[in-house]
């Protein structure tokens, strides 16, 4: 563990930086960009490529351990592949990917109605991420942003909706409830359905070293989760899309009973941790606005970053990488290089690494309306979730298509608006595209349905409706019935922007390849041979929708570049102090005792798989709530 | 029963070239010293320090840049709901200066329309000796004067060495702060306003939280 006083050397003590003292003051009107041109160090341990989250989380641990690290992206903003967007730099970003100069995106299409004129808004009140994600209240990466005190940086915001679509209709089925209890019990359920949930809630509950659950686990690890839930706890459709699609977050029917009970209990173990919620989300963006907190961690700690800077050349035996502002640095150790931002010269080198890794598509469809989106948020809420289960669409999807909305609230548009992030991982891209727009279509329906269901104010007084009767009817006057309800065209939804686009990622949607990491199945783990083996590549995003996964890939390259993730983030802060509550600016020094809040580093999904259970190696911070409380 | 004043929350960002004394200008407030050879960047998110000014206490939340500035590759982040702004250049090194100029513009550009800038030459103490002949100064006070009043903004000349005019600094851009800007809607510390979730509140000491039970 490294102290205060080990810290190594700062940047300006290393490289002080250059003073030059012309005689006369040079006249200031022109001046545009002072800022140094090119990079002025002569060398670095690490050289890192793209500041996505995953890259800048890992730019952040190896400089708190001491690493010297280059953080470069070739664009001008943060986030690589995670980043939070304006509408501007969207539409940029689309052309981009179209003119197929970004790597593993494809058919990006943005539409804005109307031009500026009549669809007015302002591009910089928008922040759009590429990647979105949600964040478990008991999660790897919420730990790790407290112990790393990144937290200071953000601001997080609860989500307690949960909507699930099915029978062409939206149940709430989530929202805030007092307990884990009450999210089973809160419908009109026959007391046996009541009994087998409460059945299935204190298994999913109960200690993995449990030795009753471990068999049953481990007998029914591989039986797809429908099935094991019908045989073991007698569960009725209903409750089984739920407790897998909903809670559960899974994609689609073929999830394994291991997968989905991590997933399942992931929710669980999360809820009433901050609140009755089980999920959070940063404000004025998601991994955008991560990256950009862990790249300051990292600035601070000793990073130096150049935006918009590329690799031009790298010889390996002089181990000399040039760039495109034309400066030569030497990189001590490794290279570390996203997917988007491979050079050419290394293209082939990297086609060949994952030649044999199996690719999946992302579809997203990203649109941005003129509605609050209110009538699907709990009370203290500015955003949901909403799931369209397998087969629950009338494109009879086969995978789940998961929708996150933000609106105003969250700083990623103006007040009365939202934003809906929907993606799909169903392969075939046309079916993909397909069951996003039936899934927009959907919420679109159900959304001016509510609206209307309130008939004051949703009809002008001058409207003029004839009915089946023949009878002319003033809209106004009275109730309409529904058959003229449905009759009326529907309002259409005003929308701002609308976005759809492939991600390409080597990322298993189920995560596997991730926490179980194989030279055969990681690109982190493959060797570039003729570069000495210096250069590694990381994987695109995944298409889950938590960040499940991303602390563990930093690890996996933190563990290819130094040998260990023992000493991930094995830092002792110094505390701010935030509760100082002394005037005087003498004594107020910064250095106060040390961060006390203990940090689970587990992974729900990673610790409660397989693996953990059948060799029964710990799982110690899953200790659940309340199950041995209830009564059944 | 009297209540104290509850402290305003500010946001305050440092900008300026490297090597000014930014980071020495932030120990001189927040701890009254000073490092001849001092470390650019402090190993803190950001360092907090009250300030009461009349009736008023403003806590300042300062953001060091970290160096990010060095290479135009600040992040949207630093600028995001800043309500204050010190723009520093060193009163021997014109560079610094025209530096500031642009820092000036980029916080026009960036931060929000109501922000309160200071613009702050240090190192006042490397020429307070000086002789009409041979100064060390190489910007003028009417320099720096002129810049501040073309784009509207506070004017100190400082030491963070001596720690001359530094606190009044500070006190400067407190008294400039609208009352009502720093209770506005996108203001970063506001108590529980918009569902902020506080993380600080240990969820192990939580009741009934995940970890509480001996099951
Ligand atoms: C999530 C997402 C949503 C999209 N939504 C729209 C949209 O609402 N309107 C729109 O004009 N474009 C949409 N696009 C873009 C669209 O896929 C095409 O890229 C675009 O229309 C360009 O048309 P093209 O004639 O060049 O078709 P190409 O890109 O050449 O089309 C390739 C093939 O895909 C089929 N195809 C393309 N789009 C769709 C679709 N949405 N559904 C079913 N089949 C399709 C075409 O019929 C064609 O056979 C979306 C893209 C994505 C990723
Ligand atoms: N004489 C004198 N030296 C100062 C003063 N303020 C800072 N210095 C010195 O100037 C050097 C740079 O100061 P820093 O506070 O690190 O400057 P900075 O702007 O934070 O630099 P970066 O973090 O690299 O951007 C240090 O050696 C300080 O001791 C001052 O008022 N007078
Ligand atoms: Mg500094």
């Amino acid at each position: 563990m490294m102290s205060r006083t080990e810290r190594r050397k700062s940047m300006a003590e290393r490289r002080p930086s250059v003073s030059y003292t012309p005689s006369v003051i040079p006249h200031l009107a022109g001046l545009e960009k002072p800022q140094e041109p090119s990079l002025k160090i002569d060398q670095c341990d690490v050289l890192i490529m793209g500041t996505g989250l995953v890259e800048s989380i890992l730019a952040a641990s190896l400089s708190w351990q001491g690493v010297q690290v280059l953080h470069i992206d070739n664009k001008n903003y943060y986030g690589d592949s995670s980043s939070t967007l304006t509408i501007d730099q969207l539409k940029k970003w689309c052309m981009e990917v179209n003119s197929g100069r970004l790597q593993h995106f494809q058919d990006a299409q943005i539409y804005i109605p109307g031009g500026k004129s009549t669809n007015k808004f302002n591009s910089k009140d928008y922040g759009i991420d590429l990647s979105p994600k949600v964040m478990f209240c008991k999660s790897d990466l919420l730990a790790l942003l407290i112990k790393s005190r990144v937290y200071k940086y953000l601001e997080f915001q609860s989500l307690s909706n949960f909507h699930v679509f099915e029978n062409d209709d939206f149940s709430q089925k989530i929202t805030t409830q007092t307990s884990k209890e009450d999210i089973f019990t809160d419908k009109s359920l026959s007391l046996i359905t009541k009994r087998n949930l409460m059945k299935f809630l204190k298994f999913i509950l109960t200690d993995n070293k449990d030795p009753v659950k471990k068999k049953i686990l481990v007998d029914n690890g591989k039986v797809k989760v429908q099935d094991f839930l019908v045989k073991q706890f007698n569960l009725e459709l209903p409750q089984i899309n739920e407790l897998v699609y909903s809670i559960g977050l899974c994609i689609n029917e073929g999830t394994e009973t291991r997968e989905a009970m991590a997933k399942i209990k992931r929710f669980l173990v999360s809820f009433d941790v901050y609140g009755s919620f089980p999920v959070m989300v940063s404000k004025y963006g998601g991994p955008g606005e991560i990256s950009q907190g862990f790249c300051r961690s990292a600035a601070v700690a000793g990073t130096t970053y150049k935006l918009n800077t590329s690799l031009v050349d790298y010889d390996p035996r002089s181990k000399i990488a040039k760039f495109n502002d034309g400066s030569h640095v030497k990189i001590n150790e490794k290279l570390v290089i996203s997917p988007t931002q491979v050079p050419k010269f290394l293209q082939s080198n990297y086609n060949e690494v994952t030649e044999n890794l199996k690719q999946f598509s992302i579809t997203r469809l990203i649109t941005v309306v003129r509605r609050d989106c209110k009538e699907w948020m709990a009370e203290q809420d500015s955003s949901a979730i909403v799931v369209f289960p397998p087969h629950s669409l009338p494109t009879n999807n086969e995978q789940s298509v998961q929708v996150i909305i933000q609106n105003g609230n969250t700083g990623v548009c103006p007040e009365g608006q939202s934003i809906w992030f929907s993606h799909t991982s169903e392969q075939d891209l046309n079916r993909a595209k397909q069951d996003l727009e039936s899934a927009y279509e959907k919420m679109e329906a159900s959304l001016l349905r509510e609206a209307n269901a309130d008939l004051e104010g949703a009809f002008d007084d001058q409207d003029f409706v004839l009915s089946a009767q023949g009878t002319p009817v003033f809209v106004n006057s009275f109730k309409l019935g529904e058959s003229l309800q449905n009759f009326v065209p529907k309002e259409k939804l005003e929308i701002v922007c609308k976005v759809g686009y492939v991600q390409k990622t080597y990322a298993n949607p189920d995560l596997s390849n991730i926490f179980h990491a194989t030279a055969e199945d990681n690109v982190v783990l493959k060797n570039v041979a003729d570069a000495e083996n210096d250069i590694l590549f990381s994987n695109m995003p995944s298409a889950e929708l938590s960040y499940d996964g991303n602390i563990s890939e930093a690890k996996l390259i933190y563990q290819k570049i130094t040998g260990s993730d023992e000493d991930f983030f094995d830092v002792d802060f110094e505390d701010d102090d935030d509760d100082y509550d002394n005037n005087d600016p003498h004594d107020s020094s910064n250095l106060g005792s040390s961060t006390t809040l203990k940090s689970s580093s587990s992974n729900a999904l990673a610790s409660d798989n397989e693996d953990v259970i059948v060799d029964s190696s710990d799982d110690d911070d899953h200790n659940p709530f309340g199950a041995d409380e209830m009564e059944l | 029963m009297s209540f104290p004043n509850p402290a305003t929350s500010v946001k305050l960002v440092l900008l300026g070239e490297a090597a000014v004394g930014k980071s020495s200008l932030v120990l001189r407030f927040v701890s009254n010293d000073f490092q001849e050879n001092k470390e650019p960047t402090i190993g803190a998110a950001f360092l907090t320090q009250k300030c009461t000014i009349g009736e008023r206490t403003i806590k300042y939340e300062i953001w060091d840049t970290a160096g990010q500035e060095r290479f135009a590759s600040l992040a949207p982040m630093y600028y995001r709901n800043a309500q204050a702004a010190i723009v520093v250049y060193d009163i021997t090194k014109p560079a610094s200066f025209i530096k500031a100029r642009h820092w000036v513009k980029e916080l026009h550009e960036q931060a929000s329309k109501d922000i309160t800038i200071a613009l702050v030459g240090n190192k006042y103490d490397l020429v307070e000796d000086d002789t009409e002949e041979e100064s060390l100064r190489k910007v003028s006070v009417e320099e720096g004067k002129g810049l501040a009043e073309e784009e509207g903004l506070l004017f100190f000349e400082t030491s963070a060495k001596t720690s001359y005019n530094v606190n009044d600094v500070f006190i400067g851009i407190g008294s400039k702060i609208p009352e009502a800007a720093s209770a506005g809607p996108n203001q970063i510390h506001q108590t529980n306003n918009d569902g902020r979730i506080d993380l600080t509140s240990d969820p192990n000491n939580r009741p009934r939280a995940a970890g509480d039970c001996a099951c």
